[in-house]
């Protein structure tokens, strides 16, 4: 069976003063549904840019990128919108909710995006909220939240189109270590339900719950290891 | 997503901002406002034109002498003492399509009643003047056929002249001494206003026969001059009437050429015409003016969306992260110009109508503001919105998901 992600001799440049720089060299990666994967390295090691293309929120230079059948190279904006919008769930280091808008309408967003009709979109993101442990908060602005709330709020957001893929960008770096062990085993849950889990982090506790520790330096995978 | 969601997220966007949204708001208001309000003053300049011309009677025309002149240099209309009063009589005579015509000799004469006395315009007609005219005697009443064949010594005082010599006091019956010669007052004329003549209650009316053997010093053997003669045609056949005076008056004049006519023809409606070409370039440079407030409002949006996209980067950037399109971020921009506009345009509909009904009551202007006014001002602010909210939006709609999620 094909992969969910398939990454093939994936090269980003970066053209800077006549020089060509490269944030990822040569790469090949393939996850499979329902793995839980953590992406490690240094700043600069090229783990953001690689986010950002297999979030498809950039495209690689070269190279060739297939997810869950769909040829990403191909697609224009508007369908990579759509992909991102349908299959990929985004959780950011700051998460990222708009501030003027409640827990619930952040996570009504996507699917307004989606064309999810009014009532079915309510019901989903009430259902949601309290999948995460927020029902009690539907009404609260970001800034009435704590930052663990923020971070199960924008949890909740990243799940509310059902995507294969969560995508998580230093999802604990805001959060003091209990709220971020909550986090984690919130992502291990997410799992069971056959989510695939990518977690792009410089913290080894937050890598070591995962199944396979990815590292890269230079644009590179130097190690690829799957624990027991 | 539909237009109550699109509406819902840009009026989320206004909001968010409150203090510059209503600044950016009060431009176009200002803008909407002052083109209701000028529109309604030039409106108002076109009617009050109109009334004036339909006051002067109704399918009148009004014929005049022509100029002197030669090698195309004119000496000015009315110049050349070319129309007679058996010209009058003769229209009266031959020409079917004219109801009733009146011949006008004017003269600036001295009258005086008593111990006051004062220089006015005497002015010699026939007795079917008041319905040619549309210009009636509130007291007493016009002198008779009877009179006027008679020569009779009579006159008939506009309502400023009782004012000026009868100090206001019922002057009918009264005798009032004109160059010397005496007359009796056997009516007053209704309060008329001013025209573009002149001062239509500053006059005396007296039969233009009894003008030519006292006052006017012509006689038969001089030639009975007029300065002007007014027709009032038949219904509906303004015309006519204007062809058959033009085609009688050319075979009494000894007239070949179209060019050497030796008087001037107007129907009502070309005064109308001239009337309304005047207030028509009146009305539409208020309009201009108005209109370039209108654009430094919609500057004002444009500029205000600018600041909001650039603002507004990371949110743009997460919109686009979880799925918004080009068209649902240029939308909403879009939208929160056109509704910013709109509001605007509202509200300065309303102040519009709020200042012309005030500058009407102060007495100088007649105003009037039309639906079309109303609904072009609708419309225009409608237009401010998409064109100068566009741009703004274009830019918000272009920008990379990564850029945008990495501003701060």
């Amino acid at each position: 069976m094909a992969s969910l992600i398939d990454l093939r001799s994936i090269n980003r440049v970066y053209e800077m003063g006549g020089e060509s720089l490269y944030a990822l060299k040569n790469l090949t990666l393939s996850i499979d549904t329902g793995s839980y994967v953590a992406i490690m390295g240094t700043s600069g090691s090229g783990k953001s840019t690689l986010m950002n293309i297999v979030g498809c929120l950039d495209r690689p230079t070269s190279g060739s990128y297939s997810l869950d059948g769909v040829d990403i190279l191909r697609c224009s904006d508007d369908q990579l919108a759509e992909v991102r919008n349908a299959k990929i769930g985004f959780v950011f280091q700051q998460f990222n909710l708009l501030a003027s808008m409640t827990a619930i309408d952040n996570v009504m967003l996507p699917m307004v995006y989606a064309g999810v009709p009014k009532v079915e979109r309510y019901n989903r993101a009430v259902q949601v909220l309290e999948q995460v442990g927020l029902g009690s908060r539907l009404y609260h602005r970001p800034n009435q939240l704590s930052g663990g709330q923020q971070q199960r709020v924008s949890i909740a957001r990243a799940l509310a189109n059902k995507p294969s893929i969560l995508l998580a960008d230093e999802p604990t770096g805001a959060l003091d270590s209990h709220t971020a062990e909550d986090t984690m085993h919130l992502f291990n849950e997410l799992v069971s339900h056959g989510i695939t889990v990518i977690v792009v982090t410089h913290d080894q506790d937050t890598a070591d719950h995962a199944r396979r520790i990815v590292r890269m330096r230079d644009g590179e995978i130097v190690d690829d290891t799957v624990c027991s | 997503m539909g237009l109550a969601e699109l509406f819902l997220i840009a009026w989320q966007g206004i909001l968010s901002n409150r203090l510059r949204s209503s600044l950016t708001v009060l431009g176009i208001v200002i803008g909407i406002a002052s083109v209701i309000t000028l529109m309604g003053i030039g409106e108002g300049a076109k009617l009050e034109a109109e009334k004036q011309v339909q006051a002067l009677g109704v399918n009148l025309i009004y014929i005049r002498p022509g100029s002197i002149g030669t090698s195309g240099v004119s000496m000015g209309q009315g110049t050349a003492p070319t129309l007679t009063y058996e010209d009058v009589l003769a229209i009266k005579e031959n020409c079917p399509a004219a109801e009733d015509v009146a011949a006008q000799y004017t003269s600036s004469l001295q009258i005086q009643a008593g111990e006051k006395n004062t220089l006015t315009t005497v002015v010699g007609t026939d007795p079917s003047f008041p319905d040619i005219r549309n210009f009636h005697t509130a007291q007493g009443r016009f002198f008779t056929v009877q009179e006027a064949n008679d020569s009779a010594r009579v006159c008939v005082v506009g309502d400023g002249v009782v004012e000026d010599v009868f100090s206001g006091a019922s002057a009918v019956g009264k005798k009032l001494l004109i160059r010397g010669e005496l007359f009796t007052v056997v009516g007053v004329m209704e309060h008329k206003g001013a025209n573009a003549t002149g001062d239509q209650d500053d006059q005396v009316f007296i039969p233009i026969q009894t003008g030519y053997s006292t006052l006017f010093g012509l006689n038969l053997v001089s030639g009975r001059a007029v300065k002007s003669i007014l027709v009032q045609a038949k219904a509906g056949e303004d015309l006519q009437a204007q062809f058959q005076i033009t085609n009688l008056l050319r075979l009494r004049h000894n007239i070949q050429s179209p060019d050497g006519d030796d008087f001037t023809i107007r129907t009502q409606m070309d005064i109308l015409q001239t009337a309304q070409s005047i207030t028509g370039v009146f009305a539409l440079l208020l309009g201009a003016t108005a209109s370039i407030s209108l654009l430094v409002g919609g500057i004002g949006i444009m500029n205000m969306m600018l600041v909001s996209v650039t603002e507004r980067t990371r949110e743009i950037g997460i919109r686009k992260a979880i799925g918004a399109k080009y068209r649902d971020i240029l939308m909403q921009f879009v939208f929160e110009a056109i509704v910013l506009s709109l509001t605007g345009g509202i509200f300065g509909i309303l102040l519009g109508l709020g200042s012309a009904y005030w500058v009407g009551s102060l007495g100088q202007w007649t105003t009037v503001v039309t639906p079309s006014s109303v609904v072009l001002s609708f419309l225009v602010s409608l237009a401010i919105g998409l064109f100068f909210g566009i741009y703004p939006a274009r830019k918000a709609a272009l920008l990379d998901p990564i850029v945008a999620l990495r501003s701060e």
